[in-house]
């Protein structure tokens, strides 16, 4: 512990990681300046006087491990003949001499090479705070701090300094008091707990509606449905939360979101990326729902490492059919067929082949280890203790089955699950084809020769037989003569693609035994494949290590083996290059087992599984970079609570679920997430966990949740992945036909869903560690007016409309609404008494039924009083020669105005129709149309605001057949000089919308949303919203969508804002 | 118990509430520059190849170069020197000398600044990517160089994302989103993507029936919603962040649209930038629209290219003369246009990738095939407008261009350089995160580079 404190000093300038532990420590005393409290935290721990003395192992090796060991002690060819991995080796020197004089840095070669930044020789040079560490360091004689080894083996040693470190110490239960005011439920309360300065405390728990939201989403990526939130909040044994998490744990939906943060840690993706052709790999759904399946059936953790890393190993070889069991086995270990590979799409070169296995190294040492294993391919690693020869150790482990000087393609690793029963079946029905291809060949023959007999009618005798015999004579046997012939009258030979010249039925004919063959091979049964790593038996291969990471410089050969710097100096570091009980090497599941011991537990692989599972719960890891517990990645927040959840699993038998349910059970979780003074003074970036981090939801839960609450969402599971759309813009989105969780979509590399990205899921290069939670103006864009936004309002309103039929609300809500005026219609429709010797209208009386498309007297026809009258948007038909129908325009505005139209009568039966215009007691026009169109021009007339316009059509002797059409232009210019058209038939107009059932509606879509009644001030935001667009709406119709109406309109925004808003899309 | 006491004395860092907004804010002094273009040229352009001619390399060109040199690519390693085969020659009043395949750059040499002498120290793409854009070499997770400069000024237009980046339709550069990454800042300051092709920024525009006024009574009910929701989580900056960014959506539909069509742009304009040519067209357009949002107070943008187009480990002479042709015209148009709009005092442009290349050949077994390994001991970038010395030439490489060794140049100093032409001092403007203060050079050792500012 002591130790760690001065090295992570050390490493300040590099390693901008945060350690909270020495900040606590210190906060416990004040809260400290930071940068003081470092040194405070040093000097509390007596560790002041260290800084004054600085030693070999834990000042400056770390120095000479950057910058020199690469080419003075790492291989075995030292540069200059110089070893600087023991003091006693500087001492001794090099070719120029020793590389230390007395205590003298003048006088010492070390110090004058470095000093003047002659060394190291290309990159970066020593810095000048480690420069002066470096003389203080000769200058007080070259101290270490223990006596150095007589011999060291080949490489750079390991020091204590190095073991010490904070991520490769064994797993132990760390020790904990209780605390006099404890909210803790948990043992993991305490630990936290114990983190907390005493002014801090967890904040209480959050409200029951919260919780249920909070545990669905993140147990689930999904929400609670209605009758869930209604169970559980009225559930009323004390244990109801509890009840609640189990029940959640069981639901299939719980691995479909468990997997997705494991798929981001593997890389899953559906295509191979490299090349520009990104091909698809249509095959690698079957580990996404192996990965989903074992989630759900809580397969331990370390069955479920075991799996992806020696599936093949652990199945044994192919007897018969595969079983279920070692399919199961085969399809986990699609986990290392992950990385990106383009040998099978273009590029299978030597970079290629390597490049795929370095990218599967990577996967392993983040998302297993927790190591950047990477930053040793080439070399030491510059900062960890992982050798370049740990690098191809590993390497090693994998390299039988990933040899990329026997390689194999994607393609030519595919795993085919054809039965015995499936070969027999196929075969059957492959015979049943080739009968049928047989008597398709007699016909054809048949069908030939008689199309040969028509063809030599044409010629002569006794050519024509001279032709038959060439024709019918084998090709190879054919004499000079024959071929001539046949050269010179290339008609002869007949061939089955010419036999419709011939004969145009048998072409037909021999077309349908096509048919029927592709039938019955249609009825074989499919061939699946598995996207499988399989190692080829008796396969052991020499892994060679590459200088600086080039395949074209192997050097030695370096053995399969683990991570030197977990494995004690008196163990071997090595597994057996072969493991003869079994056909395949073995090393992978020796990797495996070493990786997944119980007794033993990996400190890295159990560290880095809790640390992941811990981020998913609370947004953030007790280690802030999940993929890298190495110095160039952050130290624990919490490491206690590190030791704690690590310890937990193992105890648990490696049940994820298990785990679980203490974390959800535990006071910090159900914690609320508000904020409090003390806590904001105290701690304001909650690095403490005085309260429950508030997140926002995921990608995939934003896009599932809307399909959800919609009630679009198809749970369906499992199967080929959802087909992608691109729409003109180059934008990507899932198939709308298939609203399914977003975890079944194709994740393609090149061909990322815009939705899913936009909101930070990631594009596939490698692998995801963490998901940033971005906040940007382009997902404000995509939910405003994205396709899919849009369309799940619209979904959600109609589902509204639905449920909410009986829906009562305050009736003061109703009024509220009901009260909105409507604008005075421009156009009114009716009937009335016409007098028609003078033309003038003497009663108006508007129609009382709106059919939807036409006004008429009732919601019969003939209405009983006032008969056949109707109007609609292009005429109309009047009743008997008492009830004419009666078209009337309110003039908006004083002016003149003149008359446009046209008005018909299509049918040859009845009298026809007569038209009038009636302005202020007279007749400004009068047509009449009897199977015959009209034009209705009148000019000149001056009109005054408010004024009305009558288009009266009545019929003449007899109303049978007296369907007409009339529609007109009013051209209206006012004084100042403004004109406007008004068309009758745009002007058409149902009765004025009746917005009584909105405000139930608006109350219902909160509910549906939010989960809770909106308060009475909520609604009154609603109902004023409601209000201000209706008006908006009634004022440019042109808003309304043709069969949708403004209250439905009014609805869809309220749904689409909902949708949109903060409490919707975090959760708390 | 004496330092515990002056520790509490000392607030913790953590009380300094870091911006969470992005109002303007003032300057520690008076600033020479509002805004910055930088032009990133992704790969490491072969400084010797164009902007720092070395005679006695190509004198002893085929020689054996005399020191040591750290390559990447050690299977093709040689030590064998490459002379250019590109001629230099002198431009403008202040004679700079750079090479034939940058004529349009000859034409603003006067008011470009060339420091000859950048150094990283590393070779790695990567590593020196992250140099730049982060404050140290290879490291992750910082906030970018926009990042710092949004944080620390707010933004001049409260309708425009601060930090844009304009990516290439070929595809996102080495290093991927990295490349603007807000870091440990939060997200208000990272770059926003404006797409190659239309429509530059997805789901601008709502469908007809929603547009204008229905959508903005939409908007204030989600703000009114959003606002009660706030109430009970005070202080959230994330959930005040969504706010904000709801208001900046809708601003962006109109102020975007405007800024990103060129149409109403002149011939003569469209014709500078070389839009009217297929080979300048792209790069053209987009630093067109570079000017366009600097007009309208966007505080950063940053160009980038597809993959690592000066990445020219072989056939170095069609590699470079492609990428000059694509490039050269339109930034020297950008450069032309800010002066002649009066912008260019107030806009810091720069220019430049995170390497060089090295002056021996890289051998891949023909002359025509030879290229031109990493390098990060010594390259060029340039610097024009808001504060910067025109017509200079600073630094230099040795007499091969293989290290930097006059007055060299690190991206921490060119980070403090760019921080106090801003007006701002450095290692003044913190964010505080891990409980520590972090500035853009991660403390480590940098310096404004006095000689090059006015």
């Amino acid at each position: 512990m002591v130790r760690w404190q001065s090295l992570w000093t050390e490493l300040g300038s590099f390693c901008a990681g945060f350690e909270l532990h020495r900040y606590l420590k210190s906060s416990r005393i004040t809260n400290a300046l930071c940068v003081v409290s470092l040194w405070l935290a040093t000097a509390t721990l007596g560790l002041g006087q260290e800084d004054s003395t600085l030693h070999f192992e834990s000042d400056i090796r770390p120095i000479l491990r950057e910058y020199c060991l690469d080419c003075h002690g790492a291989t075995n060819k030292l540069e200059g003949g110089l070893d600087l991995r023991l003091v006693r080796f500087m001492h001794m020197g090099g070719d120029s001499g020793p590389s230390l004089a007395g205590n003298d840095p003048e006088q010492s070669l070390l110090w004058q090479r470095i000093s003047k930044n002659e060394m190291p020789p290309g990159e970066a040079k020593v810095s000048p705070e480690k420069k002066e560490k470096l003389r203080r360091w000769i200058a007080a004689g070259a101290p270490t701090l223990r006596a150095e080894p007589e011999q060291i083996g080949p490489g750079v040693p390991l020091t204590e300094e190095e073991r010490a470190y904070w991520a490769y110490q064994p797993i132990r239960r760390p020790e904990m008091t209780v605390r006099s005011n404890s909210l803790a439920r948990t043992q993991l309360d305490t630990y936290l707990e114990n983190a907390m300065p005493k002014e801090l405390s967890f904040s209480p728990d959050a409200s029951r509606l919260t919780l249920i939201r909070r545990v669905y989403v993140d147990l689930l990526g999904l929400l609670p449905t209605a009758d869930q939130v209604r169970y559980w909040s009225e559930n009323e044994s004390d244990n109801w939360y509890e009840q609640m998490v189990e029940q959640v744990l069981q639901s299939p939906a719980y691995g479909e979101r468990w997997a997705r943060h494991w798929l981001d840690a593997a890389g899953y993706a559906d295509s191979d990326g490299v090349t520009l052709a990104d091909a698809e790999r249509p095959w690698a759904w079957q580990y996404r729902d192996y990965v989903i399946r074992s989630f759900n059936s809580d397969k331990p953790l370390d069955r479920f490492i075991i799996e992806q890393l020696a599936g093949d190993e652990l199945a044994g070889p192919q007897q018969g059919d595969w079983t279920e069991s070692q399919i199961e086995c085969l399809t986990a270990t699609g986990f290392l067929r992950m990385a990106a590979d383009g040998t099978g799409s273009g590029d299978n070169s030597p970079e290629s082949r390597n490049r795929t296995i370095a990218d599967t190294m990577q996967i392993i040492g983040s998302t297993l280890l927790s190591s950047s294993l990477n930053c040793a391919q080439c070399h030491d690693h510059r900062y960890d203790p992982i050798s370049h020869r740990d690098y191809f150790a590993i390497r090693a482990v994998f390299e039988p089955a990933l040899d990329w000087q026997q390689w194999k393609t994607p393609n030519e690793r595919l795993v085919s699950l054809y039965t015995a029963a499936d070969r027999q079946q196929a075969a059957i029905l492959e015979e049943e084809a080739q009968k049928i291809a047989q008597e398709k060949n007699t016909k054809q023959q048949e069908y030939m020769r008689q199309a040969l007999e028509k063809e030599l009618m044409k010629y002569e005798e006794p050519l024509r037989a001279e032709l038959k015999l060439a024709y019918e004579t084998p090709a190879d046997k054919r004499n000079e003569t024959q071929k001539m012939l046949l050269d010179k009258y290339p008609s002869v030979n007949i061939s089955p693609g010419v036999l419709y010249q011939y004969l145009p039925d048998a072409a037909e004919d021999l077309k349908k035994y096509d048919a029927r063959i592709a039938e019955v091979r249609a009825r074989k049964p499919a061939e699946r494949y598995l996207q499988a790593l399989m190692e080829p038996a008796n396969h052991s291969v020499v892994t060679k290590l590459f200088h600086r990471g080039d395949f074209n410089q192997p050097t030695e050969e370096v053995k399969p083996g683990k991570l030197a710097v977990l494995v004690p100096e008196s163990e071997s570091a090595t597994f057996p290059d072969d493991d003869t009980s079994i056909p395949t090497t073995g090393r992978r599941l020796a990797f495996a087992r070493w990786l997944t011991q119980s007794e033993q537990p990996n400190p890295l692989l159990v560290r880095s599984l809790v640390n992941r599972i811990w981020m998913h719960h609370f947004g953030r890891g007790i280690v802030a970079t999940p993929g890298d517990f190495g110095r160039l990645g952050n130290t624990p927040t919490h490491p206690d609570v590190l030791q704690w959840l690590a310890t937990e699993l193992i105890d648990k038998q490696w049940s994820l679920k298990d785990l679980q349910r203490v974390i959800l059970t535990s006071t910090v979780y159900r914690q609320s997430s508000a904020r409090n003074a003390v806590g904001d003074a105290v701690d304001p970036d909650n690095l403490l966990y005085w309260r429950k981090p508030i997140q926002r939801m995921d990608a995939e839960v934003v896009r599932d949740a809307m399909l959800q609450t919609a009630g679009d969402l198809n749970r369906s599971m499992f199967g080929n992945p959802l087909p992608l759309l691109e729409d003109d813009a180059g934008q990507v989105s899932i198939d709308p036909a298939q609203p399914r969780r977003s975890v079944y979509a194709k994740w393609r590399r090149t061909q990322p869903v815009a939705l899913l990205q936009t909101f930070d899921a990631p594009v596939m290069g490698v692998n995801c560690d963490v998901r940033p939670a971005s906040t940007v103006p382009t997902q404000a864009l995509m939910l405003m007016n994205g396709d899919f936004a849009i369309a799940q309002s619209q979904k959600l309103a109609q589902r509204i409309v639905q449920e909410s039929a009986a829906k009562s609300v305050d009736s003061k809500w109703q009024e509220q609404l009901g009260t909105i005026v409507p604008p005075a219609p421009m156009w009114l429709y009716g009937t009335g008494k016409v007098n028609d010797e003078i033309g003038t209208v003497e009663s108006f009386q508007t129609l009382a039924h709106f059919t939807g498309s036409q006004w008429q007297g009732g919601a019969t026809i003939p209405d009983a009083t006032i008969g056949w009258v109707l109007l609609h948007a292009q005429g109309g038909h009047p009743g008997n020669k008492n009830f004419p129908t009666i078209r009337r325009w309110i003039a908006p505005a004083t002016g003149s105005l003149s008359i446009e139209g046209s008005l018909g009568h299509g049918s040859e039966n009845g009298d026809g129709v007569e038209g009038i215009v009636v302005q202020a007691g007279s007749a400004k026009g009068r047509w009449t149309a009897q199977h015959s169109t009209t034009a209705t021009v009148v000019n000149g007339l001056q009109v005054t605001a408010g004024e009305a316009i009558d288009f009266v059509a009545h019929c003449r002797e007899h109303e049978t057949s007296d369907s007409f059409t009339w529609t007109v232009q009013l051209n209206l210019t006012t004084p100042d000089g403004v004109s406007q058209s008004y068309k009758s038939q745009e002007g058409f107009r149902g009765p004025a919308e009746d917005y009584s059932q909105l405000a139930g509606q608006l109350h219902r879509a909160w509910e549906r949303v939010y989960f809770r009644a909106p308060s009475s001030e909520e609604m009154e935001l609603l109902i004023q919203f409601a209000q201000q667009q209706i008006r908006l709406l009634q004022a440019e119709p042109q808003r309304v969508p043709p069969g949708s109406t403004v209250g439905q309109q009014v609805l869809i925004h309220v749904c689409q804002t909902l949708l949109n808003s903060n409490e919707f899309l975090y959760v708390d | 118990m004496l330092a515990a006491e002056q520790a509490r004395a000392t607030p913790p860092v953590l009380k300094d509430r870091p911006y969470n907004d992005l109002k303007p804010r003032p300057t520690h002094f008076p600033a020479t520059a509002k805004a910055m273009i930088s032009l990133f040229q992704h790969g490491g352009p072969s400084h010797m190849d164009l902007t720092d001619p070395k005679p006695e390399l190509s004198k002893r060109s085929g020689t054996d170069y005399p020191g040591d040199i750290h390559f990447s690519f050690v299977n093709q390693a040689s030590k064998k020197l490459l002379g250019t085969p590109f001629k230099f020659s002198h431009h403008g009043q202040c004679g700079m000398e750079l090479s034939e395949l940058l004529p349009h750059t000859g034409s603003i040499a006067d008011d470009i600044c060339l420091i000859r002498s950048m150094h990283t120290g590393a070779n790695g793409h990567e590593v020196s990517i992250r140099y730049f854009h982060g404050g140290i070499p290879g490291i992750l997770g910082r906030p970018t160089l926009g990042s710092w400069m949004a944080y620390a000024l707010g933004s001049e237009t409260q309708d425009l994302p601060a930090y844009m980046v304009l990516t290439d339709p070929g595809g996102h550069p080495v290093d991927g989103v990295t490349n603007w990454s807000n870091g440990f800042m939060p997200a208000m300051f990272q770059g926003t993507v404006l797409r190659p092709k239309e429509p530059r920024i997805f789901n601008l525009q709502p469908p007809p029936a929603l547009a204008g006024a229905s959508q903005r009574q939409n908007l204030d009910l989600l703000q009114s919603l959003n606002q009660r929701h706030l109430q009970s989580h005070p202080g959230e900056s994330e959930l005040e962040a969504r706010i904000a960014s709801y208001e900046l959506a809708a601003r962006m539909q109109l102020a975007a649209t405007d800024a990103l069509d060129i149409s109403k742009e002149s011939a003569a304009t469209l014709a500078m930038y070389g839009i009217d040519q297929p080979d300048t067209r792209e790069y053209g357009t987009r630093c067109l629209l570079a000017r366009r949002l600097v007009e309208r107070g966007v505080r950063f943008v940053q160009l980038f290219h597809a993959g690592q187009p000066w990445d020219n480990h072989s056939a170095l002479k069609p590699g470079l003369t492609s990428i000059c042709k694509k490039t050269d015209q339109p930034v020297a148009a950008l450069v032309k246009d800010l002066k002649q709009r009066g912008l260019l005092d107030s806009t810091l442009v720069h220019w430049g990738g995170e390497i060089g290349r090295l002056p021996v050949t890289q051998e891949h077994g023909s002359p025509e095939q030879a290229g031109r390994d990493h390098n990060g001991q010594g390259f060029s970038i340039w610097l024009a407008g808001g504060g910067i010395r025109g017509g200079t030439v600073y630094g230099a490489t040795d007499e091969f261009g293989h290290k930097a060794v006059e007055n060299v140049v690190t991206p921490n100093d060119f980070q403090a350089t760019i921080m106090h032409l801003f007006g701002l001092h450095w290692d003044k403007v913190f964010y505080p995160y891990n409980n520590q203060k972090q500035i853009i050079t991660a403390q480590r050792a940098a310096r404004v580079v006095q000689e090059i500012v006015t």
